[in-house]
């Protein structure tokens, strides 16, 4: 018994794997016109329509597994999609970057040229700290003292007057803004020979004052505010003269002065690239500078930077 | 009306099983790529159909599914009747002679079959000159298939067992049940009698 059921399951098996193979040599000889590929197309032509109609009714089936799927695959896509986005908009940045800070180099150039810098040796930095908000008005530069600079020096850009380097490191510096209230520059109406202070306007940091000019001066919107190069009895300024600040917005009579609002001509939160303007060692700059750092603070002029008034007073002596 | 021969109904019921699940095959799973391969159902029905109903009626259904299959598909006649075949007799013979009884048993049988399947399948190919290269890409699709069919393998193996179970000789669970329920003083259908 036992004996005959292996025979038979041993002879379905050979019958099965013998019909598979004769199928296979027999399909894979004949031409495509041959008798299994008729039979294939036959039955192909019946079951067509029985697959037409389960793939209709399967469809919903189909449609259900496939959203899980496609909500998959469009979460990944979406997410390939953002990883693109931001290296392109990474790369946008970085090319308009690119194109501010030449523009900026453009700028100084022309300003180095139009302004009075005989004695200055400029040192061009890139800005690798704004500030965080409007009442702290330092930025932070990639060059220090080792480039030559030194505490009182003044920082330009293309547009006008930044600041001034108030704190030195060996690779890097910190620069007071014109809009910081350590900050106080001599300034005049361009055009003009009458000379004020430069300072933060009180409440409002982001535009500025200047203040101290003479009852009689002239000043009227839309006039632009440079640096004068000196201050009170002709003595010279950190800032040297012909340096753009601000343009006049609004005039205010205070007697016996007159004080003119100015918004200042830099965009001061958007910093590239400055230079900072040090001073040649022995140059008339030097001179001045190691001057002043050398008077005490509240003295004439500044100890810091800070510049006398026009009329013989002292400016608030701002701390650097 | 004749009620029909235990045998017959078992064929009905594989035949029926092995027609809905092609269908399924390709209206369906074809169509919804896992993991960048598609889930293989016939493969799992050949091994399963033997590990259920022994190493014949699982020869025979593999040659009939394979058939189907190629017919189907529009292949060459005769590979996948040949790996099915050799698939659900293996299936069978395992039944056969190891019984085995393990919950994990279908998945391990269901990746060794889908393994089979897939690499069966391209060395067939191969040897008959169909210009499919060796490639790295050939070889994750064959790993990727044969992990897809293992874990598709258990809920697969269930439904299979469902619809196969009235017409089934005998299934090794239900007499392992009854073995235990003897052996802890449940009443046998002798002591019953």
């Amino acid at each position: 018994m036992y004996g005959k059921a292996v025979r038979r399951r041993r002879a379905v098996l050979a019958l099965l794997v013998a019909l598979s193979i004769i199928l296979l040599t027999a399909y894979f000889g004949e031409s495509a016109g041959g008798g299994l590929h008729s039979v294939q197309r036959g039955f192909m032509t019946v079951v067509s329509p029985i697959q037409d109609g389960a793939n209709t009714v399967l469809k919903p089936v189909r449609d259900a597994v496939g959203w899980f799927g496609e909500m998959i695959k469009a979460k990944d896509e979406r997410n390939h999609l953002r990883h693109e986005l931001a290296q392109l908009r990474a790369s946008v940045v970085a090319q308009r970057s690119g194109q501010r800070s030449q523009q900026e180099a453009r700028q100084l150039g022309n300003l180095d040229a139009r302004a009075h810098l005989a004695g200055y040796r400029p040192v061009s930095a890139s800005v690798v700290a704004q500030p965080a908000i409007v009442w702290y008005s330092t930025i932070d530069v990639d060059k220090g003292s080792s480039e030559g600079i030194a505490v009182n020096d003044p920082v330009i850009n293309g547009e006008g007057l930044v600041g001034k380097v108030t704190l030195v490191a060996p690779d890097s510096a910190q620069v007071s803004l014109i809009t910081d209230s350590s900050v106080g520059v001599a300034a005049r109406i361009a055009g003009s020979r009458q000379v004020g202070i430069v300072q933060p306007k009180v409440g409002n940091p982001s535009d500025l004052l200047l203040q101290y000019l003479p009852s009689n001066s002239n000043a009227s919107p839309g006039e632009l505010v440079e640096s004068s190069g000196t201050v009170v009895g002709n003595d010279e300024s950190l800032f040297p003269p012909g340096i753009p600040i601000g343009v006049v917005t609004s005039i205010e009579q205070e007697s016996p002065y007159r004080s003119v609002n100015l918004r200042p001509v830099v965009e001061l939160h958007s910093l590239d690239t400055v230079q900072v303007l040090t001073a040649a060692p022995g140059s008339r700059p030097a001179r001045v500078a190691a001057g002043i750092a050398g008077m005490p603070v509240g003295g004439e002029g500044s100890a810091a930077g800070g510049e006398g008034t026009p009329s013989g007073g002292y400016a608030q002596v701002k701390g650097g | 009306m004749r009620p029909q021969a235990p045998q017959a109904t078992l064929a009905l019921r594989i035949a029926g099983l092995a027609a809905v699940v092609v269908l399924v095959q390709i209206g369906v799973v074809s169509e919804l790529p896992v993991l960048g391969v598609n889930v293989e159902l016939t493969p799992l029905l050949a091994a399963f159909v033997g590990l259920l109903c022994g190493s014949v009626p699982g020869a025979v259904a593999g040659f009939g599914i394979g058939l189907l299959v190629d017919l189907s598909l529009v292949q060459t006649l005769g590979i996948t009747s040949l790996l099915f075949t050799l698939i659900g007799f293996w299936a069978g013979r395992l039944r056969e002679l190891r019984d085995p009884q393990a919950a994990i048993a279908p998945v391990l049988v269901g990746a060794a079959a889908a393994s089979a399947a897939f690499v069966g399948y391209a060395v067939i190919e191969f040897l008959l000159g169909v210009d499919a290269p060796v490639s790295f890409q050939l070889l994750r699709d064959i790993v990727l298939g044969v992990l897809v069919d293992t874990i598709v393998a258990l809920p697969f193996w269930l439904i299979v067992r469902r619809a196969l179970l009235g017409g089934m000789p005998e299934d090794p669970r239900r007499r392992r049940r009854r073995r235990h329920a003897y052996s802890t003083g449940g009443l046998s259908p002798l002591s019953r009698s």
